[in-house]
């Protein structure tokens, strides 16, 4: 497994508890270390607050509440995130159109190549 | 437009000429008076269309007096930002040359705006000239309503579908971790991951028609359809829509297709083989879609040990559920499916 990935942190907001743990299955086996995961907006944003994360893995809708306040503190501190969702990708807020979305389930390939896409310095996000 | 000073003047005109239609068309008037559909009349011989009558309806729609209405033109009702393509028509309904009924909007006295279908039907003179254009308006506050209303349960019925079969690849993967080969766990993942991808893209179309690329597409991107350059895959046949239950099936087809191919076929060796996807609809036999996975430039093939899950959803599930037939060929120099089928209906998307 390559070094540079295996240090990398990746913060799962995910409400759905089988579905948070397929994530984290998903992001250990590509060598990844997860935070979390976190359930709700405020645990994530103290997860955020507490340890360093390098890259985050976003469940928009949770349970009713969005997750965009998470965003919101990632995108201030420069961390690269990938939106997950059970809708439809035009569901996405217009103001967070510019991210990439991946639909839910999420497939392994896919969201390894969106990460590894993410983690590149030079093709960070808007 | 409440205080126009010139009012007194251009409304006096306009009861004028409603009570000379008044006496011409006596119960006619009373009924459009009357009648529980919004209606104005506006005169046509003046370029900006001012309303000369005006029903009990339209007046209770938009909540303005008779007072207000009479002699104001037609487009001061309406609300800002109407849509120009609407407009355009409207233009040309008022010169009772009609290119469809326009919606648009209309704004309230106290500002709100209402969602209206306008139907424009000229009235025209004993020499045929152009003098009225009687105008009438559906309100669609309640259609859009339920239309928004019906958008948001199929989005949670998406959505919940989704987080299901989300949990149902979480349990596959939960059970028989550590339990069963890796291999056998993942494609077990990767079939449920198919059928919610062909779910989703149904549900993005609301249920109706996908496109036979789209599916591909969703289908295909994990197997490096995207790669740019590196891209295994040649592609070419119009956007053909599928019904539902097709699509259902074609993007599972396609999965099964593609997983053997990197296997067995055209896929299982870095840089040596290629995937042709080919289709068309022909004419035979009423109409016909016809496509072909054709892998070249890969290891010799031959026909399978046993037949599994995939040729048998291949077979049997295209031939079966499609009432099509489908041909699968092990040639040595590549594996080919032909799959032949009743096209569906008016199946090509029109270009936008």
């Amino acid at each position: 497994m390559n070094n540079l990935v295996s240090a990398r942190r990746v913060l799962v907001v995910e409400d759905e508890v089988m579905v948070a743990w397929a994530v984290e299955d998903m992001l250990t086996s590509l060598g990844y270390t997860v935070v979390g995961p976190a359930a709700r907006v405020d645990q994530a944003l103290s997860l955020i607050e507490n340890g360093s994360v390098d890259a985050a893995v976003l469940d928009i809708n949770l349970n009713g509440e969005k997750s965009y306040p998470v965003a919101d503190a990632l995108i201030a501190r420069g961390v690269p995130f990938i939106f997950s969702t059970g809708y439809n990708k035009t569901s996405v807020h217009t103001g967070y159109l510019g991210y990439t979305t991946l639909q839910k389930p999420l497939d392994g390939s896919i969201l390894e190549k969106a990460l590894a896409e993410l983690l590149v310095p030079t093709m960070r996000m808007p | 437009m409440q205080n126009d000073p010139d009012k007194s003047g251009s409304q006096k005109a306009a009861e004028d000429e409603v009570e000379g239609f008044k006496q011409e068309l006596g119960p006619f008037v009373v009924a459009a008076e009357t009648t529980r559909m919004a209606m104005v009349f506006t005169d046509a011989k003046k370029a900006d269309e001012p309303i000369i009558f005006a029903n009990d309806s339209f007046l209770s729609l938009t909540g303005f007096t008779r007072n207000n209405v009479l002699g104001e033109t037609f487009k001061s009702f309406l609300a800002p930002n109407c849509d120009a393509r609407a407009l355009e028509q409207l233009e040309a309904a008022f010169k009772d040359a009609s290119d469809g009924d326009p919606e648009l909007c209309l704004k309230r006295q106290d500002g709100s705006i209402i969602p209206t279908s306008v139907f424009v039907s000229p009235v025209c003179d004993e020499r045929g000239d152009l003098v009225q254009n009687f105008v009438s308006f559906v309100d669609l506050t309640k259609h859009r309503q339920e239309q928004a209303h019906l958008r948001f349960l199929l989005d949670e019925l998406n959505h919940r579908t989704q987080n299901t079969l989300a949990t149902v690849m979480a349990i596959i993967g939960q059970t028989l971790r550590g339990m069963a080969d890796d291999d056998l766990i993942a494609k077990l993942e990767k079939r449920v991951l198919a059928l919610s991808k062909a779910n989703s893209l149904l549900g993005a179309e609301n249920w109706d028609r996908v496109g036979v690329r789209d599916v591909l597409d969703r289908i295909l991107a994990p197997f490096g359809l995207n790669n740019g350059q590196d891209c295994k895959f040649a592609i070419r046949g119009e956007n053909v829509r599928l019904q539902p239950k097709v699509a259902l099936t074609f993007a599972m087809v396609f999965h099964e297709l593609a997983t053997n191919a990197v296997q067995y076929g055209a896929l299982s060796e870095p840089d040596a083989g290629l995937i042709e996807i080919e289709w068309s609809v022909e004419p035979a036999q009423g109409r016909e879609l016809r496509l072909r996975w054709r892998e070249v430039g890969g290891p010799s093939v031959g026909p399978p040990q046993h037949k599994g899950f995939g040729s048998r959803l291949i077979e049997r599930g295209l031939a079966q559920e499609l009432n099509g037939s489908v041909q699968l060929t092990y040639d040595p120099s590549g594996f080919v499916c032909e799959i032949k089928m009743p096209a569906p209906q008016e199946s090509v998307q029109a270009p936008s």
